[in-house]
């Protein structure tokens, strides 16, 4: 059991199954692979309606389409990679019965195709905040390693629900409808300041809440709480080792029962 | 002892031996509805709700380097399991396994095509699944287009291709790979008359050149008689008989019959 075995013996085939879904995804489309940047424009454009002229929330100086994207772009991230990777076993198995190889490589190549997209998609993020004239801190390089935070936790959650769903399909449903309840959970659209303080306490156990509003406050600067930064490390740290060994556990039996 | 996982084990071994079974026991879990019908009532008794069938009891041989093996039995007598095993995508329950070398599967051939792509797209991303590199493939490109016969195509996804043209870039991926242990389900019974024949004329030429040693299921008593020095008859998850094609045959024939 190696850790680092996809990133080294087996990295070609990870850098083949990330170009796989990457191309497979838009071919016979006619914008092709544009739809990664459209599709965060249109779901901007919707959620700035909805949220600035129908709901108003406070979001200080940031006007409430930069509040949102800076959130909604790395959600997007972690939903399109748990999702897509809850199915990503099942839908190889015609690999799993015949080919031996690290399984996690194929969740991961999921992941990272979707952090491809991601980072395309920032290049809008970007060019939008040039046009918006927002001041940027100088603290906004701290969202780096806060998305390399943010990658653990979606590899933790892509592991085990990847293997879970060899053994009962029912979670591939089910992911949609949590990650559903998890984005209401986690300050994206909303700040988290409208959050009830009885139970702020509560809010703040789920790992996203630190990452996300860590976003803001490196791009922003607004006050920031270091404990719950600690926390989501923790969480995610936590869940991965946990995810990765129950992974590798079940791994033995992936061939047999999918 | 080498290095073992999970009874699949790696080693020098005494003598000649590549592949050596040990009294190997393999079940398969019963595939019934996996529904909260079954599932629930086998929670409250507290044990495992799922039915195993053996498709292996206590099946012992040894395979010496460059020999080619032909596995013979009837349709669910267990000859894909063996080369599950030995390909180490499946884990004995009993017994012990210890193969010396990679492996390299042809069982299914195309495992990791997609569709979408381009057959271009498709060496590279086959040849990774099969543990080629980047310039392995690069140099062996030529012979795989010139082997395959498919240079007008190439560009083209294979979607567009037929199924005989799939196998066909198939084999002539799955055919430059260099593990030393070759593992071929079927894959004959594919493509017409002449690119079987050239198929196999490729396999003897391996067999001949290289001292690999070659695991063959078939259906075709005249393949297996021109291709194999030494046969095993599976039944009922047992092996009948180890001897020559030409006894095996004789053996499985008369069998046959009742």
């Amino acid at each position: 059991m190696n850790l680092l075995d996809p990133f080294t013996k087996y990295r070609y085939l990870l850098t083949q199954l990330v170009q796989r879904e990457i191309k497979a995804r838009y071919k016979q489309s006619v914008v092709g692979y544009a739809w990664v940047i459209l599709n965060p424009i249109a779901q901007l454009l919707i959620y700035s309606f909805v949220f600035s002229i129908i709901f108003r929330f406070p979001t200080g100086d940031i006007p409430y389409s930069i509040f949102l994207f800076t959130a909604l772009l790395p959600w997007t991230f972690l939903q399109n990679s748990v999702s897509a990777s809850t199915q990503s076993l099942v839908n190889n198995s015609s690999l799993l019965k015949k080919i031996a190889f690290p399984r996690e490589i194929i969740p991961y190549s999921v992941v990272f195709s979707k952090l491809i997209d991601f980072l395309f998609s920032l290049l809008v993020f970007i060019i939008f905040i040039i046009f918006s004239k927002v001041t940027i801190h100088s603290t906004f390089w701290l969202v780096i390693p806060l998305l390399f935070l943010q990658i653990i936790l979606t590899i933790a959650v892509s592991l085990f629900l990847s293997a879970a769903n060899l053994f009962y399909r029912d979670i591939q449903y089910l992911t949609n409808l949590l990650l559903m309840i998890w984005m209401y959970m986690t300050p994206v659209v909303y700040p988290a300041s409208m959050v009830p303080i009885k139970y702020l306490w509560l809010y703040k156990l789920n790992p996203m809440v630190g990452i996300i509003e860590g976003y803001r406050s490196a791009l922003f600067g607004n006050y920031f709480e270091v404990s719950i930064i600690l926390w989501s490390i923790a969480v995610s740290i936590i869940l991965f080792i946990i995810s990765f060994f129950l992974f590798k556990k079940w791994e033995s039996v992936f061939a047999d029962i999918v | 002892m080498g290095e073992c996982v999970r009874g699949h084990c790696l080693k020098t071994m005494q003598n000649n031996s590549v592949i050596s079974f040990q009294n190997v026991v393999k079940h398969f879990p019963v595939q019934t509805e996996r529904t909260a019908k079954e599932l629930i009532p086998s929670l409250i008794r507290g044990k495992s709700w799922a039915k195993y069938h053996t498709i292996l009891s206590n099946v012992s041989f040894d395979i010496n380097q460059g020999e080619t093996v032909g596995i013979v039995g009837k349709n669910g007598a267990g000859k894909s399991t063996i080369l599950k095993l030995i390909a180490g995508v499946t884990q004995p329950n009993e017994g012990k396994i210890l193969v010396n070398g990679s492996v390299s599967p042809l069982i299914e051939l195309g495992a990791g095509f997609h569709h979408e792509l381009t057959g271009y797209e498709n060496i590279f991303l086959n040849g990774a699944i099969l543990g080629l590199n980047k310039e392995e493939i690069e140099s062996k490109l030529d012979l795989i287009l010139e082997f395959s016969d498919l240079q007008e195509f190439i560009h083209t996804p294979i979607k567009h291709y037929s199924t005989g043209m799939t196998m066909r870039l198939a084999f002539s991926v799955a055919i430059q790979t260099e593990s030393p242990i070759l593992l071929i389900d079927e894959v004959l019974a594919v493509g017409d008359v002449e690119f079987q024949k050239k198929c196999l004329k490729a396999l003897d030429k391996i067999k001949k050149e290289a001292k690999r040693t070659i695991i063959f299921v078939s259906h075709s008593e005249s393949d297996v008689k021109n291709f194999c020095d030494r046969a095993l008859l599976i039944n009922d998850g047992k092996i009948l008989v180890d001897s020559t094609p030409e006894e095996v045959f004789k053996i499985y024939n008369d069998f046959s019959k009742d």
